[in-house]
């Protein structure tokens, strides 16, 4: 049913998070189909009976052990699925295509590009207000900063957040968007009275429409 | 029978009430410490050089400070010393142990009051980054604890003159003492985390 | 307030006046643990309405000072929560009553009979703070982030945790271990006292120039660390101050119930004789006595960097402060702060459980060992609250395994509670109604906690609405589930009358219904991308779908807020026209039903000597199915330890 589940998943790095939610999601309606069914049973069958009474029962060791071991199991088993994922979410990509720099500022992403020279801090960067432009299957490396508060980086449909710090750099954001179009990147961490409403977009284009776009930004 | 074991059990109490009050208390001032302690690790991590190279040339007092820091010590010496004197009924000594105590406690802030006041010539300020900002807060609030300490410790005193402790009822002095040696004790290990980062 | 409180305690005074004389008279005989504090302690009956009412050394009319404290800043609380949550369904639409009145101010003509009410309220100053809060009646951004941020500190600082810990705590705790009071008195008005000034700094942070807080009830810095980035002057440096007065309140007030159970046990009681929910309120003890003063060590820092000039928490480059330290220490106390909410609750639910299961609970001991499993657990998970904060991502592997594991005991305890039903002969009482409901809705919130314990998944639903949920499912789900529970259950003890029970079995399935009405769709929400703290959701395109729902979730929240004031209206009507509860209305086995109802002065007529544990129900081979803790030994009875 429409957006009553995770929105269009387009980024190639970021699927293992929805399988993950996925299996969290089964393993946690079982837990819970589990728990409240055996609470129902237990309310309707033992419910008080004139003449009735109790069974004295202190517990049961074997019980313990079983469900203690069970949940251990689980818990870790599910752990241990997420370490390489985290592991490769949030490492710093080798070598990306393309470099961009986003500052968060109350209230608006500035997404830097270096340039022709690939240099950042040059006369040919180019500074744009709350429209990041990339092409399409391509690995983009996003360098986070903050000037003043801290922000967070959230594209829905690339599972992406990461926190923007004042005065530091972050280098371990990255994305390869498979499907054009525009999407929103709201700030996602609470920066103040404009935190509501701090948006930017994200266009992912088609190779070409990219490098045309590359032109009109850097003529000759 | 079982419940006659047990009824032993819970009766004896190790500590009293006011006592055991003390001790818990501690824990909570511990954490306090830990809070503060951590935020120092934490800045200190954070910074390449320590001092900053914008305090390169700040030099904490090292030396005074460590005079500073035996005579702390030695005031733990004597308020035991007074413990001890109570519980076997020298007053005389008590009174003596503990208004030595007290002095040396005061002579601690002094000293150490001085050499902030050099410091802050030096121009190492609350302001002048976190460097000069986690020392005062940090030392701070050991320093108001000392002097906590020492008040509570004057009350004990004036109730030691009008002769309220003997050795079978001397609380007073036992808690204040347990207060005291754990401030004490304290001071070493913030003097060479601070002084010798 | 104190209006209640007066009233509220006049007729189980009456009722037991000369009782507790000639009762303090054997006090002082019978009292196995005499000490000094508890020498004058044992001559306060003899004094003045305002000593007796207001500043009273009694533990039980503390604890009835604490749950009425507790349920007024419920109110504030929910209130707060009850306007933002209009702002999220019709965000700039101005608000009912609120919002008319404002319209009248502006093109004065009287809309409803409520804008007559505040003409009278604003007409003198034109310029009344609401004209700058919500222009033309509606909330504006910065508003807003003070509705939720007030709503949150309250919810926590001023009603769970005043309510479990300082009301049951205080009810509870003598009763339960036999003994006549707290072991310091003195300390225990103080720490209620404290209470009360900081409730009235927080308040007051409303009416200061620039707001109140406005940094989410987390204050994230360097947000809250300097006025430029919210505009907000004093409002921020109450909250801290208000925060650093209530961390003193509980310090105190936990070292007097760690004392007390430690040293003031009755002949008998040993420790694994203890109630659970003494039990837990012994654990949440010690978790304040060592989380608090890290807040309060953090709060310390920010009062520096707002009003002296110090540079901790931002990052600029001369400074060389950290933006991720307040998060370090916020977090090191926060997350132990969200076991001492829960704890006490899981204490009660025990209670409850075993009680109307007419059972022993299931694994007493490993119940026990759980609760301590969870409370250190607590200490090293912190950082599942900054997997997205740009901590280094090493550390994200060992939180999110930490953090897993707390389920573990988690399970024990869940399954034990279903083990204790198990067979039994179960009375659906409207404290086991709020038993039950406790266990299912904690366990909709743990599972959800397991999504954003796990890393992967956390990095999507991080700061959405996911969260809130899992919020609201554990804190109100749970403790306040727990909450009611124990109020109606204790309330025969409390003020010698029953609750009236078809005014709390409307308020129950009310309140269930529409607390999963309003909670529940957050899930959906979250997973839908919505953010959390964000003032107008139709701002953004992707969220469009989600209005709908959010206008649902309001009506639901409203209907919670109404199905509240029955229970209030209950409280105060049972206080006078309850029917009269004898002693023991719930055949149970704990100390506090030995004492006589209303319970005098100085608790029991003597100290009871407990001869097995807390859980003796449905004994085979006895007639009664409960045995009292303190009925001396015989035939069948060396069970229960
Ligand atoms: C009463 C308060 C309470 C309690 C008890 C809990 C319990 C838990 N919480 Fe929660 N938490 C909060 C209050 C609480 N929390 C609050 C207020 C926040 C938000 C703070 C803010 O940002 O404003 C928060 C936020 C929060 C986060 C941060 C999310 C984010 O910001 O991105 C995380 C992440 O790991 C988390 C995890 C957990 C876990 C794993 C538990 C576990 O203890 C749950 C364990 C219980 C169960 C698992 C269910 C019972 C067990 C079984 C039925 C056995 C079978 C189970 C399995 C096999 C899985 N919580
Ligand atoms: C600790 C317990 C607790 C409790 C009991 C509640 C209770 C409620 N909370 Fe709470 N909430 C939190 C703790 C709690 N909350 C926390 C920690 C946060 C995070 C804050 C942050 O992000 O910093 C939060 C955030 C939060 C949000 C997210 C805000 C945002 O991120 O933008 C929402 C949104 O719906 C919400 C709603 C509610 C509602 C509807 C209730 C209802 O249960 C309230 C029921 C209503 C009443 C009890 C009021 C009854 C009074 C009347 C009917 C009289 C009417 C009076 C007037 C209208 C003035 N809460
Ligand atoms: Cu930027 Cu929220
Ligand atoms: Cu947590």
């Amino acid at each position: 049913m429409l957006g009553w589940w995770l929105p269009e998943n387009i980024s190639t790095y970021a699927q293992g998070v929805d399988k993950l939610f996925v299996l969290i999601y089964w393993i946690t309606v079982v837990v819970f189909v589990l728990v409240i069914g055996a609470l129902i049973v237990f309310l309707i069958k033992y419910r008080h009976r004139e003449g009735h009474r109790a069974e004295y029962i202190e517990g049961s060791t074997k019980l313990e052990i079983i469900w203690t071991t069970a949940t251990t199991v689980i818990v870790f088993g599910l752990a241990m699925l997420s370490f390489p994922q985290w592991n490769n979410l949030k490492s710093i990509p080798e070598n990306p295509d393309y470099v961009v720099q986003v500052r968060g500022v109350q209230f608006n992403w500035y997404m830097i590009y270096p340039g022709p020279d690939n240099e950042f801090d040059t006369d040919d960067d180019l500074e744009l207000e709350n429209e990041l432009h990339v092409p399409m299957n391509k690995d983009i490396q996003i360098v986070l900063t903050s000037a003043d508060v801290i922000h967070s980086f959230f594209i829905p449909n690339l599972r992406l957040k990461q926190d923007a710090l004042p005065n530091r750099f972050l280098y371990n954001i990255k994305f390869n968007a498979i499907k054009t179009g525009r999407y929103e990147i709201p700030c996602a961490e609470l920066c103040g009275f404009g935190h509501s409403g701090m948006i930017g977009y994200l266009n992912v284009h088609t190779q070409q429409e990219y490098d045309e776009w590359v032109k009109e930004q850097w003529p000759e | 029978m079982i419940a006659q074991s047990k009824l032993e059990m819970t009766d004896s109490q190790p500590f009293s009430n006011a006592k055991l009050g003390v001790v818990i208390l501690l824990g909570a001032e511990t954490m306090l410490f830990v809070g503060l302690i951590g935020a120092f690790l934490v800045l200190r991590m954070g910074n390449v050089t320590w001092p900053p190279l914008s305090h390169a040339d700040i030099q904490l007092p090292r030396l005074v400070t460590g005079i500073n820091t035996g005579l702390l010590l030695i005031s733990g010496f004597t308020m035991f010393q007074a413990i001890r004197a109570i519980q076997s009924d020298r007053l005389k000594q008590l009174r003596v142990f503990l208004i030595f105590t007290g002095v040396l406690g005061l002579l601690f802030l002094v000293i150490q009051g001085s050499e902030w006041i050099q410091l802050v010539g030096k121009g190492l300020t609350l302001q002048s980054g976190v460097y000069g900002a986690i020392f005062y807060v940090l030392i701070g609030c050991h320093a108001i604890h000392v002097l906590g300490a020492v008040i509570w410790l004057t009350i004990v005193i004036g109730m030691a003159l009008v002769g309220r402790f003997s050795s079978v009822s001397y609380t007073g002095v036992e808690t204040c003492t347990i207060y005291w040696i754990y401030v004490v004790a304290l001071w070493p290990i913030l003097y060479f985390m601070v002084y010798f980062a | 307030m104190q209006e209640n409180e007066n009233i509220s305690h006049e007729h189980d005074d009456d009722e037991h006046h000369e009782h507790a004389h000639d009762d303090n008279d054997t006090a002082q005989h019978t009292h196995k643990h005499d000490d000094d504090e508890h020498h004058e302690h044992a001559h306060h009956h003899e004094e003045s309405f305002i000593s007796k009412y207001i500043f009273s050394l009694d533990h039980k009319t503390i604890g009835k000072q604490f749950l009425i404290y507790g349920l007024l800043m419920f109110f504030v609380g929910g209130g707060l929560a009850l306007l933002f949550r209009w702002q999220l369904a019709y965000p700039e639409r101005p608000v009912p009553i609120i919002g008319a009145s404002q319209q009248y101010l502006d093109d004065g003509e009287v809309v409803t009979g409520a804008d007559r009410m505040w003409e009278r309220i604003w007409d003198d100053d034109k310029e009344g703070w609401l004209e700058t809060y919500m222009p033309n009646g509606v909330i504006d951004d910065s508003f807003y982030n003070m509705l939720f941020t007030m709503h949150a500190t309250i919810m926590v600082f001023f009603v769970v945790v005043p309510i479990l810990v300082g009301a049951f705590g205080n009810f509870l705790i003598p009763l339960m271990i036999g003994t006549r009071d707290m072991a310091f008195p003195v300390l225990n008005m103080l720490s209620f006292w404290l209470a009360v000034l900081a409730a009235i700094v927080m308040g007051a942070g409303f009416f200061v120039e620039g707001g109140h807080a406005a940094a989410g009830w987390t204050g994230y810095a360097p947000l809250s660390a300097d006025p430029q980035w919210t505009g907000v002057g004093w409002g921020q440096n109450l909250w801290a101050i208000s925060l650093l007065i209530q961390g003193f309140s509980s310090l105190v007030g936990s070292i007097n119930y760690i004392t007390t159970i430690i040293n003031m046990r009755a002949p008998g009681m040993t420790f694994f004789r203890l109630p659970l929910v003494i039990w837990s309120l012994f654990i949440v003890a010690v978790l304040l006595l060592l989380a608090f003063p890290v807040l309060s060590s953090a709060l310390a820092l920010l009062i520096f960097d707002r009003l002296a000039g110090t540079t901790f928490f931002s990052a600029t480059p001369e400074g060389g402060g950290d933006p991720l330290l307040w998060q370090h220490l916020f977090w090191f106390f926060g997350h132990p702060e969200v076991y001492i909410l829960i704890l006490p609750g899981m204490g009660i639910a025990s209670e409850l459980i075993a009680v109307n299961s007419r059972k022993p609970i299931f694994g007493y001991r490993s119940m026990v060992y759980a609760m301590i499993a969870i409370a250190f657990l607590g200490w090293v998970v912190w950082g599942h609250h900054m997997f997205q904060s740009g901590m280094r991502p090493g550390m994200g592997a060992f939180f999110m395994t930490t953090t897993m594991l707390i389920a573990v005991p988690s399970a024990i305890k869940t399954f034990n509670w279903l083990g204790t039903m198990f067979r039994g002969s179960i009375r659906f009482t409207t404290p086991m109604l709020h038993g039950i409901a406790f266990v299912s809705m904690f366990v909709i919130g743990g599972l959800s906690g397991i999504y954003m314990a796990n890393t992967p998944v956390d990095i999507y639903i991080h700061d959405t609405y996911y969260i809130v949920a899992h919020i609201h499912y554990v804190v109100f789900g749970g403790s306040l589930f727990a909450i009611f529970g124990g109020i109606i259950f204790w309330f025969p003890k409390m003020y010698g009358r029953y609750m009236n029970d078809t005014l709390s079995k409307i308020h129950f399935w009310l309140t269930f219904i529409a607390f999963n009405c309003t909670f529940f769709p957050m899930h959906i929400l979250g997973v839908g991308g919505h953010m959390r703290r964000i003032a107008d959701p139709t701002k953004y395109e992707f969220l469009q779908d989600f209005q709908g729902m959010n206008i649902f979730i309001t009506m639901s929240a409203f209907t919670l807020g109404v199905s509240q004031l029955i229970l209030v209206y209950n409280y105060f009507w049972s206080m006078y026209r309850g029917k009269v509860a004898e002693k023991n209305p719930w055949n149970v086995t704990t100390l506090e039903w030995e004492a006589p109802t209303p319970v005098p002065h100085g608790n029991f007529e003597e100290i009871p000597t407990v001869y097995r544990g807390p859980y003796e129900y449905s004994v085979p081979g006895e007639e009664h199915d409960f045995i009292p803790q303190a009925q001396p030994e015989h035939a069948a009875a060396s069970a229960g330890d």
